[in-house]
């Protein structure tokens, strides 16, 4: 076997002289943080340990991302002003007894995350452009493109009209698409009628009469009714408006059939990325302005990537389900993906997540990143070379 | 036990290659408790001596009236132990309960996926919330609730186990995600009580402790239907001792 060449120089090269500042966040990190944010892929493959005095609970950083986000929170002057920076460094993914050279658990990851961009779809472009060069200047020829969008199906279920909590359970599932199918489903009926379960005579009770003080009232004759204690954290009125949703829910309209059509068409769309603009254009004729304002700002995305990348956006595929079950992304997102000796395998991808800055207590920016696997993308350079010379 | 390599009492065990064993022969049995004195029996039953041999209260012990072999080697070892002998190989099969080798057992059918299990020691691993959290009744409700605490409180919802792993598998497939496990090493019950956890994820046959500390099972919340178990490794499964051993068993079930 030859040496493997150094190919995180020529990218760490790249992204300083974008303006990419080199960052190192903590290799540990709290645990709280990824297992929110984190999709089931990466959950299942976190490395989880407690300090010794067994208080808070830890991890191994599965990617670079969030620790890159709580560096940004922690160290900006102004964490809502822009700002742009790279990294290089080991990140741990449990990946099954094998630990081989594509699935290692310890490896080096080179990537960027970009926060507060102002034009979206530009920085979108601009992000995959830099994806596309980075492994070239690392030496690698042949690759495919994937990308999607998140954010089109999210927009749709703005436009809508369903209970605000059958809105909210549809995107929380949104990442598990058999649960997602599921639940579609159950709120056409598709499945028929509801299963009864072990609180549904309480509903029935509450449904009779529908509203705040109704379901106060019963929750705290039946806490005294059987001696229950209140514990596990949750208010009287905590489970009483949640109650009382269910029983209002239970009177609404179920979600339309043609409606659940709309989301699964939308998701089907896969194909080239002309192509699949026409196919969504058509499709919001049906939906309202939360759909047409994503498909928008995914037309004007296209054609800023058509424009930096004019050879590969012509075998670029466009597939809406793409990233679903990927952490933390919020609209765009994208693969770079190798055959090597036969087997697909991502060598890198990245993608944008609003909500992230937010929701880990910072201010409301927009961020989107990138990030390479760098044993992978070596030994798909290697297969090139060695296929090269056969 | 540790490092050892251990022989037949008779002579080396191997008869031909393909009754060779790369683990040592040696069963490992409950050393206390119900457990221990159901397993002895139900041997009993199978025609089978178990024997304590040294000391008297010693973890060392054979079994006695297989045919294939005078004596098979016995190690008394807690449940939990047996689970973690039989992963590292340090013993070719055990009886210990189904729960205790899927938590032990990352992917169990891929080292002891023979298991023939014994008709007692039933108990199942179920989630259990407050019985005060009236308006759930299920893992969909789980799901929801748990998002609502995490963006209501600012902080994840804890849950008391001794199961983490059976516990992080079942509530990522339910799509359970605003959670973190607080490991329990005993009475787990008692947790949300104590204000140590929201909920818990226990094992449980009657369900009485759980009721008697106002706790419910999710209808959809049994997590495993566990017993006592014969598990044997894959690498000895094929050998002639271990087979029969296997068969006895099942006759008197």
């Amino acid at each position: 076997m030859t040496a493997t060449p150094d190919i995180s120089a020529p990218i760490l090269q790249l992204f300083a002289h974008e303006g990419f500042t080199p960052v190192n966040p903590p290799i540990m990190q709290p645990a709280d943080v990824f297992l929110e944010k984190s999709g089931e892929a990466i959950r299942a493959r976190t490395y989880l340990f407690a300090d010794p005095d067994g208080v808070e609970e830890l991890c191994l950083r599965p990617d670079l991302t969030v620790p890159t986000c709580r560096w940004h929170l922690a160290h900006a002057q102004d964490p809502a002003a822009e700002a742009k920076y790279c990294y290089l460094g080991p990140v741990f993914r449990y990946d099954g007894p094998r630990d081989d050279a594509l699935h290692p658990h310890e490896f080096p990851q080179a990537g960027l995350e970009w926060f507060g961009a102002q034009d979206a779809s530009a920085a979108d472009a601009q992000v995959l452009a830099l994806a596309v060069r980075a492994v070239r200047a690392a030496g690698l020829e042949d690759f495919t493109i994937t990308i999607g969008d998140v954010g089109l199906v999210r927009a749709l279920l703005q436009d809508i009209d369903m209970p605000p909590r059958w809105r909210a359970r549809l995107l929380r599932r949104f990442r598990r698409p058999a649960a997602f199918h599921t639940t579609l489903n159950e709120l056409t009926g598709r499945n028929g009628p509801r299963e009864r379960t072990s609180i549904s005579p309480l509903i029935d009770a509450l449904a009779k009469q529908p509203d705040m003080s109704r379901a106060m009232a019963l929750v705290e004759e039946e806490l005294d009714r059987r001696g229950l204690e209140l514990v596990g954290g949750r208010s009287i009125e905590e489970i009483a408006a949640r109650l009382l949703e269910k029983a209002q829910n239970r009177a609404a309209e179920p979600l339309p059939q043609e409606k659940a059509e709309l989301i699964e068409s939308l998701l089907a769309v896969s194909g080239p990325l002309k192509p699949a603009i026409v196919h969504i254009g058509r499709l919001t004729e049906a939906a309202g302005p939360h759909l047409k304002a994503a498909w928008e700002a995914f037309a004007a995305r296209a054609e800023n990537i058509a424009r930096l990348l004019p050879d590969e956006v012509m075998s670029m595929t466009f597939d809406a389900g793409f990233g679903r079950t990927f952490d933390y992304y919020t609209g765009f997102v994208f693969q770079l993906e190798v055959d090597i000796r036969g087997e697909r395998q991502p060598v890198g991808g990245g993608g944008r997540y609003d909500d992230m800055l937010a929701s880990l207590g910072g201010p409301s920016v927009p961020a989107l990143g990138l990030a390479l696997h760098l044993p992978r993308l070596s030994a798909a350079i290697t297969a090139q070379e060695e296929e090269g010379a056969a | 036990m540790t490092g050892m390599i251990l022989f037949w009492r008779n002579g080396p065990m191997a008869v031909n290659d393909a009754n060779k064993m790369t683990v040592p022969p040696v069963l490992g049995v409950p050393s206390k408790g119900r457990l221990m004195d159901t397993t002895t029996e139900l041997l009993r039953k199978a025609g089978l001596e178990l024997v304590r041999t040294g000391h008297s209260r010693g973890y060392r012990g054979v079994l006695r009236g297989l045919d294939a072999a005078p004596e098979l080697e016995v190690a008394f070892l807690s449940a939990s132990e047996i689970a973690r002998h039989l992963q590292e190989g340090r013993i070719a099969a055990g009886i210990t309960g189904e729960d205790l080798l899927r938590e032990t057992i990352p992917e169990v059918d891929a080292v002891a996926k023979t298991r023939l299990p014994l008709g007692f020691g039933h108990a199942d691993v179920v989630v259990a919330v407050p019985e005060c959290w009236l308006d759930v009744a299920r893992m969909a409700d789980l799901e929801e609730v748990a998002a609502e605490y995490h963006a209501r409180h600012g902080r994840l919802m804890r849950v008391a186990t001794k199961y983490l792993r059976l516990t992080r598998h079942f509530f990522t497939e339910h799509g359970v995600t605003a959670f973190r496990t607080v490991r329990s090493a005993g009475a787990t019950e008692g947790a949300p009580a104590a204000g140590l956890a929201e909920l818990i994820v226990d094992i449980t046959s009657t369900g009485s402790t759980l009721r008697a500390n106002h706790l419910k099972v999710l209808d959809d919340g049994v997590i495993l239907r566990s017993e006592a178990t014969l598990a044997l490794r894959n690498d000895a499964a094929e050998h002639v001792v271990m087979t029969e051993l296997a068969e006895r068993l099942a006759t008197v079930l």
